[in-house]
């Protein structure tokens, strides 16, 4: 059964003042948050006490202000950054799209980057060549596929991406702020493709900051601000009616 | 996925509990690289794909393509003969000489110095993707050998136009060049950690490479002679790594000596790696 089980995380880690001949950079690198402590022990609270259940069906929108832990969220979600607390249980397959121009290469063709891309997110060569075809119809992008990627516009990049992330089924879908590129005729059929995984039991997490976009496509809103939960939004599939639950932070 | 994550404080009540709580700590290490390596490793075909569009792309828009490197290798080859050629020594026994050590100083230059910044070159993979680290280190592992190759083709032909006859001997080299290849890894896996912790190292570590070609037997011989080439010869690592591929084909002896040093200072390189791998792995997505 598909679901994702967040208890209680967070995410710091420590400002690493890397051994360095140059002057001292007080810029702060890496995902966003609450900076903590000071002069050589600096710590950034990415996450804070982030608690919650999808099961399948749900599609959750991450909304917040810029650096409200959002990405960095997604990528606890996806393995990328590992806790520093709490517990997390994941089952189900998951996929992610972050950024669309990750593992493509500009150089060899949307064919080819369509089997690189398929064997960076583990399937096998007989399952990319199976789905080939579809991949590319979906994208739209027709001749072009055979053309260097660096020929793309960032629209034609974005189908390509979001075909591939999607044409394998995956289990759990998580994006961030991928739609954006995509001209109107895509993103309904994007969304209608969201449609139909959620309704095959899949869960979808999304990050945006196009409070439209996450009332038409997700079920639940989960608010972020300096990487604790704000506020927890469910709403009913019908879209009629919002209810709105505040949960309270724990600590 | 699943898993418990918390901030392990060790407070160590004597020395006995200190060095329990050290050995569990690298014996989990160990286990981190091992299941990074392992799952490297069944990854297999992403690091040689990588591999070969890397090789490619270098070369794409080029007339000769990857051919460059075999033409660039002979072209230094030749160079150093011309000029550093000793008086009194027979050219084709020199040719030989400098065409086996600078292949190997080349291979060793090359994945020491790229090495320091992989991590960061990767950066958008690594904050994109769930790919082991050691997918990196074995996809510039594989451009690094498929660019020797070509060297090692020239090399090929040098020594066989330098009347160096084919003999079991050889035999003991390919032993040596395979003894470096399972360095590789490790060699790499070692460098690119220094690159993410101290991110200057990119340019001492490019100049030592430099600088150390002068201070390693590429090109000059030694005869026992005393003075800065006898510590140069002894006591440089790299002395070894070229001698374990040259002296059997050239002399026709088995160089055990240098065999052996080059097998510890592998383990040891390797041990490093592990437990950089196994300790570090996710902490490079916060350094880069």
């Amino acid at each position: 059964m598909v679901s994702i089980k967040l208890h209680n995380i967070s995410l710091v880690y420590r400002l690493h003042e890397k051994v360095t001949l140059s002057a001292p950079d007080r810029r702060v690198a890496g995902p966003g948050g609450r900076i903590e402590g000071s002069g050589r022990k600096q710590f950034v609270q990415a996450l804070d006490g982030i608690s919650f259940e999808l099961k399948a069906g749900d599609r959750l929108g991450l909304v917040g202000p810029n650096g409200a832990g959002k990405t960095t969220l997604l990528k606890v979600l996806y393995g990328i950054y590992e806790p520093s607390g709490g517990s997390i249980a994941i089952e189900g397959k998951v996929d992610a799209l972050f950024n669309i121009n990750i593992g493509f290469r500009r150089e060899a063709t949307g064919r080819r980057n369509i089997v690189l891309r398929g064997l960076i997110s583990g399937w096998t060569e007989s399952e990319i060549e199976e789905k080939m075809e579809e991949i590319i119809a979906f994208s739209e992008l027709g001749d072009f596929i055979d053309l260097p990627f660096k020929s793309y516009s960032q629209g034609m990049a974005a189908r390509l991406a979001f075909s591939m992330a999607t044409s394998l089924d995956p289990e759990i879908l998580l994006m961030d702020e991928w739609i954006g590129a995509g001209d109107a005729s895509f993103q309904d059929k994007a969304k209608r493709r969201m449609d139909e995984l959620a309704e095959k039991a899949g869960i979808i997490v999304l990050a945006s900051h196009n409070e439209s976009l996450i009332e038409s496509v997700c079920t639940k809103k989960l608010t972020l601000k300096s990487g604790q939960v704000e506020s927890l939004t469910t709403k009913p599939i019908k879209r009629s009616r919002t209810e709105k639950t505040v949960l309270s932070r724990p600590r | 996925m699943k898993g418990d994550f918390g901030c392990p404080i060790a407070i160590g009540y004597d020395a006995i509990q200190q060095k329990t709580a050290t050995l569990e700590t690298m014996i989990a290490a160990l286990n981190g690289a091992v299941d990074d390596i392992s799952k490297a490793m069944r990854l297999h075909r992403v690091w040689v794909a990588l591999a070969r569009e890397d090789i490619g792309d270098q070369h794409r828009r080029t007339t000769l393509g990857p051919l460059w490197l075999l033409v660039n290798y002979v072209a230094l080859m030749g160079t150093f003969v011309f000029v550093f050629q000793p008086a009194g020594n027979d050219a084709a026994g020199y040719s030989a000489y400098v065409a086996i050590g600078l292949l190997v100083w080349f291979y060793l230059t090359e994945i020491i110095s790229l090495s320091v910044s992989l991590f960061q070159r990767e950066e958008s993979f690594i904050e994109g993707t769930t790919l082991p680290l050691f997918v990196y280190v074995m996809r510039m592992a594989l451009q690094s050998i498929i660019r020797a190759g070509y060297a090692i083709a020239g090399c090929i032909v040098i020594l066989l136009l330098s009347g160096s006859a084919l003999n079991a001997a050889w035999l003991w080299s390919l032993a040596g060049l395979f003894m470096i290849l399972l360095a590789t890894p490790a060699v790499i896996t070692v460098f690119a950690f220094l690159g993410a912790f101290f991110p200057d190292s990119e340019f001492i570590v490019g100049n030592m490479m430099r600088v150390g070609m002068f201070f390693t037997p590429v090109f000059w011989v030694y005869n026992g002679q005393d003075g800065v080439q006898k510590y140069a010869y002894h006591w440089n690592p790299f002395t070894y790594f070229l001698e374990i591929v040259r002296v059997p084909i050239i002399s026709g002896e088995l160089p055990m000596h240098a065999f052996a040093v080059t097998g510890i200072i592998s383990l040891a390189v390797w041990a490093i790696a592990l437990l950089l791998l196994g300790r570090y792995r996710k902490q490079v997505v916060f350094l880069i």
